[in-house]
C-alpha cells in the first residue's frame, strides 16, 4: 500500500517528462486530456491514501524509498502522517481545479505545452516537499519549488520585466534557503541524522545546546519561501507569471511551503521562546506591512500577491503563538479563497484583454455575474465573515493569540488591526471592479468561458464550506494533526463567553472593513462631506510603493554591493593582483632589456667574457685545495 | 750555460696563448683572428708537448695528435665561412657582422 504514495508524489513529474517528450504530436485538446487526468489520478490516490490514513487513526505511514546515502545513512524516505495528508489533498486537488482552468487561460498560447510541463513539475516538487521523511528529502523539494517557480514566474520571458521577476524571486528565495542549509547542516551535526522521528525525539529527550540556532536558521528558510518580511518583495513582482501560475503559487504551493515546514519542525520550535517570539513579530510586521500596502494598488494581482503576504503573516501569527494546528487551518481556507480569488482575477483579465489596472474596470458584475459573485464570497471569505472559510481559520488565530495572555494582547490587537484592514482592501479591490460604475467602456465584457468558471463555482464552494472542518463545535483537523503534533504543547482556544466576545469582535473589524471601504470608494464619503485627511498624498504613497522598501533595499543592497564590488575591483583585483602581475613582467622585461645590451654582436666583447670567465675558473681551481680522493 | 728547463716552454706557451687572445680580443679582421686562434691552439700544444717530456708519458703527444687534426679540419671550414663573408661584404671585419644582438 505504501508504494502508493510514490504513485501520488512522482505522477506529476512522470507526467511532465512525457508531455515534453511527445509535446510535438500533441494538440491542445490532447494534452489537456492527459494532463488533467493524471492529475486526477494523483489527486484520487491521494483520497484514497487520506482514507487510509483515517483507518489508521492517522498512524503515520513510512516509506523507505531506497537509500540515499551510507554514511551517516540518508535514506530517500517519505512519511504520509495527518500533516503531510492534508498538504497533500490540498496540493493534489487544487492542481486539478487549476489546470482545469490554464486549459482555458493559456490557450492558444505559443508555448501550451511548456506551461504545463512546468506546472507538473512544480506540483511534483511540492508533492515531495510535503511528503518528505527526512529534512534532506524536504531540502530537495524545497530547492525544486524554487526552481519551478522561477520557471513558472519568468514563463513569458520575452518580456523583461517577467525574466526580472523570475530573477528576483529565485535569487530572494536563495537568501532563505542559505539558512535552510545552515540549519541542515547544524541539524546533521547535532542530531547525527535527518529523520523528523529521530531528531524530535532525541529533542524531546534533554537539553540540547544550539537548539535556538537551529530553529533561527529554519525560520531563515521559511522567511525567504513564505515571503515575510523582509524578503517578501519577490511576491508581488511574481505576478508578472500567468495568472493560473500565481494562483498555485499563492493557494497550494511555494509559499505555504514555510509554513508547512515550521510546522513540521513544531517540536522543535517549540522549545525555543526566541524563535517563537521571531516569528510571531515578523508575522505581524509583515501582515501589516503587506495589508498597508495592498490599500492603494492599482493592479489587480498585486492587491491580491499583498494579501497573500498579510495572510502569511497571519499564518506566522498563528506558529509564533503556538497555535499550529490554526496555521494549518488557515493554510487550508486560505489556499481555496485565493486560489479562487487569483482565478476570477484571472478570469476577468483574460476578458478585459489583458487589462490589469483595477481602475480601469468596474462595474462588471452586469457583464460577469458568476465571476463576480464567486469572487465576492472569496473577498467575504478572506475578510473573516461567518460563516465563510476565512472566519473560522482567521478568528481561531486570533483568539489563540489572545489566549497566550501577556504582551501577545498588544499582538492581537495588531493582528485585529491587520484583519481589519484586509477586510478594507479586499472590499476596495472588489467594489472597485464589480461594483462601481468608473464610467469606464464594457460593452464588448462578457462571461468567462466554462473551463473558467467551473473551477470558480468549485472553490467558490469550497471556500463557503472548508471552514466547518475545525470549528469550536468540531475539531477535525486537530484530530487529523493529533498524531502529528503529539508531543507538542498547542495554544488551545479559549473557553466560553472570552471565546464568543473575540469572535464577535473579529467579525466586527472585518465587518466594519467592508463597510468602511463601500463608503469611502463606492460612496465617496470624503469629499461628499469635503473632508480632508491629513497626509493623504503622502500615506497613499507610501502605501502603493509599500513604505518604500524596495527602494530602501535597492540603495542598501543592490548600489551598496554595486559600489562595493566596484571598490574591490579596483583596490584588489586592479591594484593588488593585476599589480602584482604587472609589475612582475616589467621588472623581468626592464631587466632581459638591460641584460640583452651585454649581447652586442661584436666577437670580441664575447671573447673577453669567455676569458674573463676562464680566469675566474682558473682561480677557482687554485684558490681550491686538491681532493685527492 | 743555462738549462732550458720545462717552466721555459710553459712560459713561452703562456706567451703565445696571451698573444693569440689578445689578438681575438683586439683585432676585428676575421684572417687575423684565425690566425690567433691557431696561435693558442699550438700554445697549447707546446703546453701538452713539454708536460709529456715532462713526466715521461705518451699521452700529451697523443692529445697533441688530435689537436692538429681537429684543427686542421677547423681550417677548412673555417676559411671556407671567411672567403662567403669576404665575398657578401668584400671585407673581412668582423664588426660589420653584427645581425645578432640584444
Amino acid at each position: 500500500m505504501e508504494l502508493l504514495l510514490l504513485v501520488v508524489v512522482f505522477l506529476p513529474l512522470l507526467t511532465a517528462i512525457g508531455i515534453k517528450i511527445i509535446s510535438k504530436f500533441l494538440n491542445e485538446l490532447l494534452l489537456n486530456f492527459i494532463t488533467i487526468n493524471s492529475a486526477l489520478l494523483s489527486f484520487a490516490t491521494a483520497s484514497g491514501m487520506f482514507v487510509l490514513l483515517f483507518i489508521n487513526k492517522y498512524e503515520p505511514i513510512n516509506l523507505k524509498f531506497f537509500t540515499w546515502i551510507t554514511n551517516p545513512e540518508i535514506l530517500f524516505e517519505f512519511t504520509l502522517d495527518g500533516l503531510s495528508g492534508v498538504m497533500m489533498l490540498l496540493v493534489t486537488g487544487l492542481s486539478v481545479v487549476i489546470q482545469v482552468f490554464s486549459t482555458s487561460y493559456m490557450s492558444k498560447d505559443e508555448h501550451y505545452a511548456k506551461y504545463f510541463v512546468y506546472f507538473n513539475v512544480f506540483v511534483f516538487s511540492m508533492l515531495l516537499l510535503v511528503m518528505s521523511g527526512n529534512f534532506l528529502v524536504m531540502f530537495f523539494g524545497w530547492e525544486l519549488v524554487g526552481l519551478s517557480s522561477y520557471l513558472l514566474i519568468s514563463f513569458w520571458s520575452k518580456k523583461q520585466s517577467a525574466a526580472k521577476a523570475g530573477n528576483k524571486a529565485f535569487i530572494l528565495n536563495r537568501i532563505g534557503d542559505f539558512g535552510f542549509l545552515i540549519g541542515l547542516m547544524l541539524t546533521l551535526n547535532t542530531f547525527g541524522t535527518f529523520n523528523y522521528d529521530k531528531v524530535f525525539s532525541k529533542v524531546l529527550e534533554g537539553n540540547i545546546d544550539n537548539l535556538t540556532v537551529i530553529v533561527i536558521c529554519f525560520i531563515i528558510g521559511a522567511f525567504g519561501k513564505s515571503a515575510q518580511f523582509p524578503l517578501f518583495s519577490w511576491l508581488p513582482d511574481a505576478m508578472e507569471g500567468p495568472t493560473p501560475a500565481s494562483a498555485l503559487i499563492h493557494a497550494a504551493t511555494m509559499v505555504t511551503a514555510g509554513v508547512f515546514m515550521l510546522v513540521r519542525i513544531s517540536p522543535i520550535l517549540q522549545f525555543s521562546e526566541t524563535g517563537k517570539l521571531i516569528v510571531i513579530v515578523t508575522g505581524l510586521l509583515t501582515a501589516l506591512i503587506a495589508a498597508f500596502s495592498a490599500i492603494n494598488q492599482d493592479d489587480i494581482k498585486k492587491v491580491l500577491a499583498y494579501s497573500t503576504i498579510s495572510q502569511l503573516g497571519f499564518m506566522f501569527i498563528a506558529i509564533g503563538s503556538g497555535a499550529y494546528v490554526a496555521a494549518i487551518f488557515h493554510l487550508v481556507t486560505h489556499a481555496f479563497f485565493k486560489a479562487l480569488l487569483f482565478l476570477g482575477a484571472g478570469a476577468v483579465i483574460h476578458e478585459m484583454h489583458h487589462e490589469q489596472n483595477i481602475h480601469k474596470m468596474g462595474n462588471l458584475k452586469s457583464k460577469m455575474p458568476i465571476t463576480a459573485t464567486t469572487m465576492g464570497i472569496g473577498t467575504l471569505a478572506i475578510s473573516g465573515i461567518p460563516p465563510l472559510a476565512g472566519f473560522w481559520s482567521k478568528d481561531e488565530i486570533l483568539a489563540s493569540t489572545f489566549a497566550n495572555g501577556g504582551f501577545y494582547y498588544i499582538f492581537w490587537a495588531l493582528s485585529l488591526l491587520a484583519a481589519f484592514m484586509t477586510a478594507f482592501y479586499m472590499g476596495r479591490h472588489w467594489l472597485l471592479i464589480f461594483h462601481k460604475d468608473s464610467g469606464n467602456d464594457i460593452s464588448d465584457i462578457h462571461e468567462a468561458p466554462k473551463a473558467m468558471v467551473r473551477p470558480l463555482l468549485i472553490l467558490g464552494v469550497f471556500s463557503v464550506f472548508i471552514g466547518f472542518i475545525n470549528t469550536p463545535f468540531f475539531h477535525g483537523l486537530e484530530k487529523v494533526l493529533h498524531e502529528t503534533l503529539h508531543y507538542v504543547e498547542i495554544t488551545h482556544l479559549p473557553e466560553g463567553i472570552t471565546l464568543i466576545v473575540l469572535a464577535f469582535v473579529s467579525i466586527g473589524a472585518g465587518f466594519t472593513g467592508l463597510v468602511l471601504a463601500y463608503l469611502v470608494y463606492v460612496v465617496e464619503i470624503f469629499s461628499y462631506f469635503k473632508f480632508k485627511i491629513p497626509f493623504k498624498d503622502e500615506i497613499l504613497a507610501l502605501s502603493a510603493n509599500t513604505l518604500y522598501l524596495n527602494k530602501v533595499g535597492d540603495i542598501i543592497f543592490v548600489k551598496g554591493m554595486k559600489s562595493l564590488t566596484r571598490k574591490t575591483a579596483v583596490l584588489i583585483d586592479g591594484l593588488m593582483i593585476d599589480g602584482l602581475v604587472n609589475k612582475i613582467s616589467t621588472l623581468f622585461y626592464s631587466s632581459s632589456q638591460k641584460i640583452s645590451t651585454s649581447q652586442n654582436g661584436l666577437i670580441r666583447s664575447y671573447v673577453v667574457y669567455f676569458g674573463f670567465f676562464m680566469l675566474l675558473l682558473i682561480g677557482l681551481f687554485i684558490a681550491t685545495p686538491l681532493v685527492v680522493n | 750555460m743555462i738549462e732550458v728547463s720545462t717552466d721555459w716552454y710553459l712560459t713561452l706557451a703562456a706567451i703565445l696563448f696571451s698573444i693569440g687572445f689578445l689578438g681575438m680580443m683586439i683585432r676585428k679582421n676575421a684572417l687575423i683572428m684565425f690566425m690567433c686562434i691557431e696561435l693558442m691552439l699550438n700554445s697549447v700544444n707546446l703546453t701538452f708537448i713539454a708536460a709529456s717530456r715532462h713526466f715521461g708519458t705518451i699521452e700529451g703527444q697523443i692529445s697533441v695528435f688530435f689537436v692538429l687534426v681537429v684543427a686542421s679540419a677547423e681550417v677548412v671550414v673555417g676559411l671556407a665561412i671567411i672567403v662567403s663573408i669576404f665575398k657578401k661584404q668584400s671585407s673581412a671585419s668582423v664588426d660589420l657582422l653584427r645581425t645578432i644582438r640584444g
